[in-house]
Protein backbone atom coordinates (compact mmCIF):
# COMPACT_ATOMS: atom_id res chain seq x y z
CA UNK A 1 0.00 0.00 0.00
CA UNK A 2 1.34 3.42 -0.97
CA UNK A 3 1.33 6.08 1.73
CA UNK A 4 0.42 9.69 0.97
CA UNK A 5 3.42 11.93 0.32
CA UNK A 6 1.54 14.93 1.73
CA UNK A 7 -0.97 14.53 4.52
CA UNK A 8 -2.81 17.29 6.37
CA UNK A 9 -4.86 16.39 9.43
CA UNK A 10 -7.33 18.91 10.88
CA UNK A 11 -5.13 21.84 9.94
CA UNK A 12 -6.13 25.34 11.05
CA UNK A 13 -4.22 28.51 10.34
CA UNK A 14 -5.09 31.81 11.95
CA UNK A 15 -3.47 35.21 11.56
CA UNK A 16 -3.66 38.02 14.12
CA UNK A 17 -4.79 37.96 17.72
CA UNK A 18 -8.03 38.55 19.66
CA UNK A 19 -10.71 40.43 17.75
CA UNK A 20 -8.43 40.77 14.72
CA UNK A 21 -8.04 37.03 14.21
CA UNK A 22 -8.53 35.90 10.63
CA UNK A 23 -8.95 32.19 9.95
CA UNK A 24 -7.13 31.40 6.69
CA UNK A 25 -7.53 27.61 6.93
CA UNK A 26 -10.31 25.81 8.76
CA UNK A 27 -10.11 22.13 9.63
CA UNK A 28 -8.38 21.10 6.41
CA UNK A 29 -7.89 17.36 5.82
CA UNK A 30 -6.03 16.31 2.70
CA UNK A 31 -4.04 13.40 1.33
CA UNK A 32 -1.90 13.65 -1.80
CA UNK A 33 -0.34 10.50 -3.21
CA UNK A 34 3.15 10.31 -4.79
CA UNK A 35 3.18 11.35 -8.45
CA UNK A 36 -0.15 13.23 -8.34
CA UNK A 37 -0.62 16.59 -10.07
CA UNK A 38 -3.03 18.55 -7.92
CA UNK A 39 -4.35 22.01 -8.75
CA UNK A 40 -5.79 24.16 -5.95
CA UNK A 41 -8.19 26.80 -7.23
CA UNK A 42 -10.44 29.34 -5.63
CA UNK A 43 -11.11 33.06 -5.35
CA UNK A 44 -8.54 35.47 -3.99
CA UNK A 45 -8.24 35.22 -0.19
CA UNK A 46 -9.78 31.74 0.03
CA UNK A 47 -6.64 30.33 1.67
CA UNK A 48 -5.08 28.45 -1.24
CA UNK A 49 -1.65 30.08 -0.93
CA UNK A 50 -1.73 29.63 2.85
CA UNK A 51 -2.49 25.95 2.28
CA UNK A 52 0.61 25.72 0.10
CA UNK A 53 2.89 27.62 2.50
CA UNK A 54 1.73 25.59 5.49
CA UNK A 55 2.06 22.31 3.58
CA UNK A 56 5.60 23.25 2.52
CA UNK A 57 6.65 24.14 6.07
CA UNK A 58 7.19 27.81 5.20
CA UNK A 59 4.61 28.67 7.85
CA UNK A 60 3.53 26.70 10.89
CA UNK A 61 -0.18 25.87 11.23
CA UNK A 62 -2.08 27.12 14.29
CA UNK A 63 -3.18 23.53 14.95
CA UNK A 64 -3.25 20.15 13.24
CA UNK A 65 -0.60 17.86 11.77
CA UNK A 66 1.28 18.00 8.45
CA UNK A 67 3.20 14.98 7.23
CA UNK A 68 5.62 15.33 4.32
CA UNK A 69 6.72 11.92 3.09
CA UNK A 70 5.90 10.50 6.53
CA UNK A 71 7.73 13.26 8.47
CA UNK A 72 5.58 15.36 10.80
CA UNK A 73 6.86 18.87 10.04
CA UNK A 74 4.85 20.39 12.90
CA UNK A 75 7.09 18.54 15.37
CA UNK A 76 10.34 19.69 13.80
CA UNK A 77 12.17 22.68 15.29
CA UNK A 78 12.57 25.89 13.30
CA UNK A 79 16.31 25.11 13.19
CA UNK A 80 15.92 21.67 11.58
CA UNK A 81 13.02 22.51 9.27
CA UNK A 82 15.27 23.82 6.43
CA UNK A 83 17.00 20.39 6.23
CA UNK A 84 13.65 18.65 5.76
CA UNK A 85 12.51 21.22 3.19
CA UNK A 86 15.78 20.82 1.28
CA UNK A 87 15.28 17.06 1.02
CA UNK A 88 11.56 16.95 0.33
CA UNK A 89 10.40 20.03 -1.54
CA UNK A 90 11.04 22.46 -4.33
CA UNK A 91 9.09 25.73 -4.45
CA UNK A 92 8.20 27.93 -7.41
CA UNK A 93 6.84 31.39 -6.54
CA UNK A 94 4.68 33.79 -8.47
CA UNK A 95 7.29 36.56 -8.25
CA UNK A 96 10.21 34.21 -9.08
CA UNK A 97 12.19 35.29 -5.98
CA UNK A 98 15.61 35.20 -7.60
CA UNK A 99 18.55 36.93 -5.93
CA UNK A 100 19.39 40.00 -8.00
CA UNK A 101 23.15 39.91 -7.31
CA UNK A 102 23.50 36.33 -8.57
CA UNK A 103 23.54 35.03 -12.13
CA UNK A 104 20.97 32.43 -13.29
CA UNK A 105 23.56 29.71 -12.74
CA UNK A 106 24.44 30.94 -9.25
CA UNK A 107 20.77 31.30 -8.31
CA UNK A 108 20.26 27.64 -9.16
CA UNK A 109 23.51 26.43 -7.62
CA UNK A 110 22.99 28.44 -4.40
CA UNK A 111 20.50 25.82 -3.17
CA UNK A 112 23.38 23.33 -3.04
CA UNK A 113 26.05 25.58 -1.47
CA UNK A 114 25.16 24.57 2.11
CA UNK A 115 25.00 20.88 1.15
CA UNK A 116 27.68 18.51 2.37
CA UNK A 117 26.35 15.71 0.13
CA UNK A 118 27.45 17.45 -3.06
CA UNK A 119 31.10 18.22 -3.88
CA UNK A 120 31.87 21.51 -5.67
CA UNK A 121 32.12 19.66 -9.00
CA UNK A 122 28.84 17.83 -8.42
CA UNK A 123 27.11 21.10 -7.48
CA UNK A 124 28.30 22.74 -10.69
CA UNK A 125 27.36 19.76 -12.86
CA UNK A 126 23.93 19.47 -11.27
CA UNK A 127 23.17 23.19 -11.70
CA UNK A 128 24.13 23.04 -15.37
CA UNK A 129 22.06 19.89 -15.86
CA UNK A 130 18.84 21.45 -14.54
CA UNK A 131 19.45 24.68 -16.45
CA UNK A 132 19.72 22.59 -19.60
CA UNK A 133 16.50 20.83 -18.66
CA UNK A 134 14.57 24.13 -18.62
CA UNK A 135 16.40 25.37 -21.73
CA UNK A 136 18.26 28.16 -19.92
CA UNK A 137 21.84 26.96 -20.28
CA UNK A 138 22.74 29.70 -22.74
CA UNK A 139 21.49 32.39 -20.36
CA UNK A 140 23.34 31.04 -17.33
CA UNK A 141 25.56 34.11 -16.90
CA UNK A 142 22.69 36.58 -17.02
CA UNK A 143 21.35 38.25 -13.90
CA UNK A 144 17.58 38.25 -13.23
CA UNK A 145 17.25 41.88 -14.38
CA UNK A 146 18.58 40.83 -17.81
CA UNK A 147 15.97 38.08 -18.23
CA UNK A 148 12.31 38.16 -19.29
CA UNK A 149 9.60 37.03 -16.84
CA UNK A 150 9.30 33.64 -18.52
CA UNK A 151 13.07 33.14 -18.41
CA UNK A 152 13.20 34.12 -14.74
CA UNK A 153 10.48 31.57 -13.99
CA UNK A 154 12.42 28.88 -15.86
CA UNK A 155 15.45 29.66 -13.69
CA UNK A 156 13.21 29.50 -10.61
CA UNK A 157 11.97 26.07 -11.74
CA UNK A 158 15.58 24.91 -12.26
CA UNK A 159 16.36 26.13 -8.73
CA UNK A 160 13.42 24.15 -7.37
CA UNK A 161 14.65 21.00 -9.13
CA UNK A 162 18.35 21.17 -8.39
CA UNK A 163 18.20 19.19 -5.13
CA UNK A 164 15.97 16.59 -6.78
CA UNK A 165 13.01 16.86 -4.39
CA UNK A 166 10.03 14.48 -4.70
CA UNK A 167 7.49 17.31 -4.24
CA UNK A 168 7.11 20.53 -6.22
CA UNK A 169 4.93 23.32 -4.83
CA UNK A 170 3.96 26.03 -7.31
CA UNK A 171 2.32 29.21 -6.03
CA UNK A 172 0.66 30.98 -8.98
CA UNK A 173 3.73 30.33 -11.17
CA UNK A 174 2.12 32.00 -14.19
CA UNK A 175 0.60 34.94 -12.30
CA UNK A 176 3.19 37.44 -13.54
CA UNK A 177 3.41 36.07 -17.08
CA UNK A 178 1.43 36.52 -20.29
CA UNK A 179 -0.83 33.62 -21.26
CA UNK A 180 1.50 32.14 -23.91
CA UNK A 181 4.56 32.18 -21.62
CA UNK A 182 2.42 30.90 -18.74
CA UNK A 183 1.28 27.96 -20.84
CA UNK A 184 4.90 27.06 -21.70
CA UNK A 185 5.86 27.19 -18.00
CA UNK A 186 2.93 24.92 -17.11
CA UNK A 187 4.03 22.48 -19.82
CA UNK A 188 7.48 22.25 -18.19
CA UNK A 189 5.83 21.56 -14.82
CA UNK A 190 3.47 18.97 -16.35
CA UNK A 191 6.44 17.24 -18.00
CA UNK A 192 8.23 17.05 -14.64
CA UNK A 193 5.15 15.34 -13.21
CA UNK A 194 4.90 12.95 -16.15
CA UNK A 195 8.58 12.13 -16.73
CA UNK A 196 10.06 12.34 -13.24
CA UNK A 197 6.90 11.29 -11.39
CA UNK A 198 7.23 14.39 -9.22
CA UNK A 199 4.27 15.22 -7.02
CA UNK A 200 3.08 18.67 -8.07
CA UNK A 201 0.79 20.94 -6.08
CA UNK A 202 -0.19 23.98 -8.13
CA UNK A 203 -2.07 26.95 -6.74
CA UNK A 204 -3.81 29.09 -9.32
CA UNK A 205 -6.83 31.31 -9.74
CA UNK A 206 -6.80 30.61 -13.47
CA UNK A 207 -9.35 27.85 -14.25
CA UNK A 208 -7.73 27.36 -17.68
CA UNK A 209 -4.61 25.93 -16.07
CA UNK A 210 -6.46 23.16 -14.24
CA UNK A 211 -6.44 21.20 -17.52
CA UNK A 212 -2.84 20.19 -16.72
CA UNK A 213 -3.83 18.68 -13.35
CA UNK A 214 -5.22 15.21 -12.71
CA UNK A 215 -6.97 16.33 -9.53
CA UNK A 216 -8.56 19.70 -8.76
CA UNK A 217 -9.25 20.99 -5.26
CA UNK A 218 -11.57 23.94 -4.90
CA UNK A 219 -11.35 26.18 -1.85
CA UNK A 220 -13.65 28.75 -0.30
CA UNK A 221 -13.31 30.60 3.01
CA UNK A 222 -10.39 28.45 4.18
CA UNK A 223 -12.05 25.12 3.46
CA UNK A 224 -11.74 22.57 0.66
CA UNK A 225 -15.21 22.53 -0.88
CA UNK A 226 -14.59 20.17 -3.77
CA UNK A 227 -12.03 17.46 -4.59
CA UNK A 228 -12.20 15.93 -8.09
CA UNK B 1 32.62 26.16 8.50
CA UNK B 2 31.33 26.02 4.93
CA UNK B 3 34.23 27.55 2.95
CA UNK B 4 32.27 27.41 -0.30
CA UNK B 5 29.63 29.78 1.06
CA UNK B 6 32.32 32.08 2.50
CA UNK B 7 34.14 32.32 -0.85
CA UNK B 8 30.86 32.83 -2.69
CA UNK B 9 29.91 35.53 -0.21
CA UNK B 10 33.10 37.47 -1.05
CA UNK B 11 32.11 37.32 -4.71
CA UNK B 12 28.56 38.42 -3.96
CA UNK B 13 29.79 41.24 -1.71
CA UNK B 14 31.86 42.65 -4.58
CA UNK B 15 28.65 43.05 -6.57
CA UNK B 16 27.25 45.45 -3.96
CA UNK B 17 29.96 47.83 -5.20
CA UNK B 18 28.75 51.19 -3.90
CA UNK B 19 28.14 50.03 -0.33
CA UNK B 20 31.31 47.97 -0.16
CA UNK B 21 33.52 50.77 -1.56
CA UNK B 22 32.00 53.31 0.82
CA UNK B 23 32.71 51.15 3.86
CA UNK B 24 36.21 50.22 2.61
CA UNK B 25 37.09 53.91 2.67
CA UNK B 26 35.48 54.36 6.11
CA UNK B 27 37.44 51.37 7.45
CA UNK B 28 40.68 52.64 5.94
CA UNK B 29 40.16 55.95 7.74
CA UNK B 30 39.42 54.06 10.98
CA UNK B 31 42.65 52.03 10.65
CA UNK B 32 44.64 55.20 10.12
CA UNK B 33 43.02 57.06 13.01
CA UNK B 34 43.25 54.15 15.45
CA UNK B 35 46.80 53.35 14.28
CA UNK B 36 47.84 56.96 14.85
CA UNK B 37 46.17 56.86 18.25
CA UNK B 38 48.13 53.74 19.17
CA UNK B 39 51.36 55.36 17.92
CA UNK B 40 50.61 58.16 20.33
CA UNK B 41 52.46 60.62 18.11
CA UNK B 42 49.61 62.69 16.83
CA UNK B 43 47.83 65.31 18.88
CA UNK B 44 44.09 64.77 19.19
CA UNK B 45 44.08 61.09 18.14
CA UNK B 46 42.77 59.53 21.33
CA UNK B 47 42.80 55.72 20.87
CA UNK B 48 39.89 55.19 23.28
CA UNK B 49 37.74 57.61 21.28
CA UNK B 50 38.62 55.80 18.04
CA UNK B 51 37.98 52.40 19.59
CA UNK B 52 34.52 53.66 20.50
CA UNK B 53 33.94 55.18 17.03
CA UNK B 54 35.15 51.91 15.42
CA UNK B 55 32.80 49.89 17.60
CA UNK B 56 29.81 52.03 16.61
CA UNK B 57 30.66 51.96 12.88
CA UNK B 58 31.41 48.22 12.85
CA UNK B 59 28.12 47.47 14.62
CA UNK B 60 26.08 49.77 12.39
CA UNK B 61 27.72 48.27 9.28
CA UNK B 62 27.03 44.66 10.29
CA UNK B 63 23.40 45.48 11.08
CA UNK B 64 23.11 47.44 7.82
CA UNK B 65 24.29 44.44 5.79
CA UNK B 66 21.53 42.32 7.34
CA UNK B 67 19.07 45.13 6.54
CA UNK B 68 20.21 45.58 2.91
CA UNK B 69 20.23 41.82 2.36
CA UNK B 70 16.79 41.34 3.98
CA UNK B 71 15.17 40.14 0.76
CA UNK B 72 18.07 37.84 -0.08
CA UNK B 73 18.02 36.37 3.44
CA UNK B 74 14.28 35.67 3.19
CA UNK B 75 14.76 34.03 -0.23
CA UNK B 76 17.66 31.90 1.04
CA UNK B 77 15.45 30.77 3.91
CA UNK B 78 12.73 29.86 1.41
CA UNK B 79 15.25 27.69 -0.45
CA UNK B 80 16.22 25.98 2.81
CA UNK B 81 19.37 27.74 3.96
CA UNK B 82 20.01 27.55 7.69
CA UNK B 83 20.82 30.58 9.85
CA UNK B 84 24.50 29.63 10.21
CA UNK B 85 24.94 29.56 6.44
CA UNK B 86 23.24 32.93 6.14
CA UNK B 87 25.59 34.38 8.78
CA UNK B 88 28.54 33.29 6.63
CA UNK B 89 27.12 35.34 3.78
CA UNK B 90 27.12 38.41 6.04
CA UNK B 91 30.60 37.65 7.42
CA UNK B 92 31.96 37.44 3.86
CA UNK B 93 31.20 41.10 3.20
CA UNK B 94 32.71 42.20 6.53
CA UNK B 95 35.87 40.14 5.87
CA UNK B 96 36.17 41.60 2.38
CA UNK B 97 35.79 45.20 3.54
CA UNK B 98 38.15 44.77 6.53
CA UNK B 99 40.85 43.06 4.47
CA UNK B 100 40.73 45.33 1.43
CA UNK B 101 40.76 48.44 3.65
CA UNK B 102 43.86 47.06 5.40
CA UNK B 103 45.55 46.41 2.04
CA UNK B 104 44.63 49.92 0.94
CA UNK B 105 46.24 51.59 3.97
CA UNK B 106 49.24 49.26 3.87
CA UNK B 107 49.79 49.81 0.16
CA UNK B 108 49.46 53.59 0.35
CA UNK B 109 51.86 53.64 3.32
CA UNK B 110 54.42 51.57 1.42
CA UNK B 111 54.11 53.75 -1.69
CA UNK B 112 54.58 56.99 0.24
CA UNK B 113 57.55 55.61 2.17
CA UNK B 114 58.98 54.33 -1.11
CA UNK B 115 58.59 57.76 -2.65
CA UNK B 116 60.29 59.40 0.32
CA UNK B 117 63.23 57.02 -0.02
CA UNK B 118 63.35 57.53 -3.77
CA UNK B 119 63.11 61.31 -3.79
CA UNK B 120 66.20 62.65 -2.07
CA UNK B 121 64.76 65.87 -0.68
CA UNK B 122 61.42 65.31 1.00
CA UNK B 123 59.03 67.98 -0.16
CA UNK B 124 56.57 69.59 2.24
CA UNK B 125 53.57 67.88 0.59
CA UNK B 126 55.10 64.42 0.92
CA UNK B 127 56.07 64.88 4.55
CA UNK B 128 52.56 66.21 5.21
CA UNK B 129 51.10 63.06 3.61
CA UNK B 130 53.40 60.87 5.66
CA UNK B 131 52.05 62.43 8.83
CA UNK B 132 48.47 61.92 7.73
CA UNK B 133 48.45 58.44 6.16
CA UNK B 134 51.58 56.43 6.88
CA UNK B 135 51.12 54.10 9.86
CA UNK B 136 53.94 51.88 11.08
CA UNK B 137 53.08 48.20 10.72
CA UNK B 138 53.48 47.46 14.47
CA UNK B 139 50.62 49.93 15.06
CA UNK B 140 48.57 49.16 11.97
CA UNK B 141 48.27 45.44 12.73
CA UNK B 142 46.88 45.93 16.29
CA UNK B 143 44.50 48.60 14.90
CA UNK B 144 43.16 46.10 12.36
CA UNK B 145 42.85 43.35 14.98
CA UNK B 146 41.01 45.67 17.39
CA UNK B 147 38.54 46.71 14.67
CA UNK B 148 38.03 43.10 13.54
CA UNK B 149 37.36 42.14 17.18
CA UNK B 150 34.91 45.03 17.51
CA UNK B 151 32.91 43.54 14.62
CA UNK B 152 31.82 40.59 16.72
CA UNK B 153 28.94 42.24 18.65
CA UNK B 154 27.71 43.75 15.38
CA UNK B 155 27.79 40.37 13.67
CA UNK B 156 25.90 38.84 16.59
CA UNK B 157 23.28 41.59 16.20
CA UNK B 158 23.17 40.98 12.43
CA UNK B 159 22.73 37.25 13.00
CA UNK B 160 19.89 37.97 15.45
CA UNK B 161 18.19 40.22 12.90
CA UNK B 162 18.67 37.67 10.12
CA UNK B 163 17.23 34.90 12.29
CA UNK B 164 14.13 36.98 12.92
CA UNK B 165 13.40 37.42 9.20
CA UNK B 166 10.75 34.83 8.34
CA UNK B 167 10.96 33.19 4.90
CA UNK B 168 7.49 34.46 4.12
CA UNK B 169 8.72 38.07 4.20
CA UNK B 170 10.28 37.52 0.77
CA UNK B 171 6.83 36.82 -0.59
CA UNK B 172 5.02 39.60 1.24
CA UNK B 173 7.53 42.27 0.18
CA UNK B 174 7.12 41.49 -3.52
Amino acid sequence: MVNPIIKLEEVDKEYGKGKNTVAALKDVNLEIMPGEFVAVVGPSGCGKSTLLHVSAGLEQPSSGRILLDGVDVTLISERDLPKVRAQKIGFVFQSFLLIEDLTSYENVESVLWPSKDYTKEKQEARALEVLREVDMLERRDHRPAQLSGGEQQRVAIARALVNDPPILFCDEPTGNLDSKTGESILKIIANLNRDRKMTVVLVTHNEELTKFAKRVLRMKDGRITSDR
Amino acid sequence: MNWRILFKSLKVAFRARKRVLFFMIIYAVLYIQLGRGLEGTSAGADPILWVFVSFVIATVYAVLIAQFRRRDIAILKCISWQNNDILLLLIGEVVLVSFVAFLLVFNVSVYILGLITYVAGVGPLLSELTGIIVIDLPFLIPAVLIIVFLQLPGLAAAQYRAMKIPPMRALREE
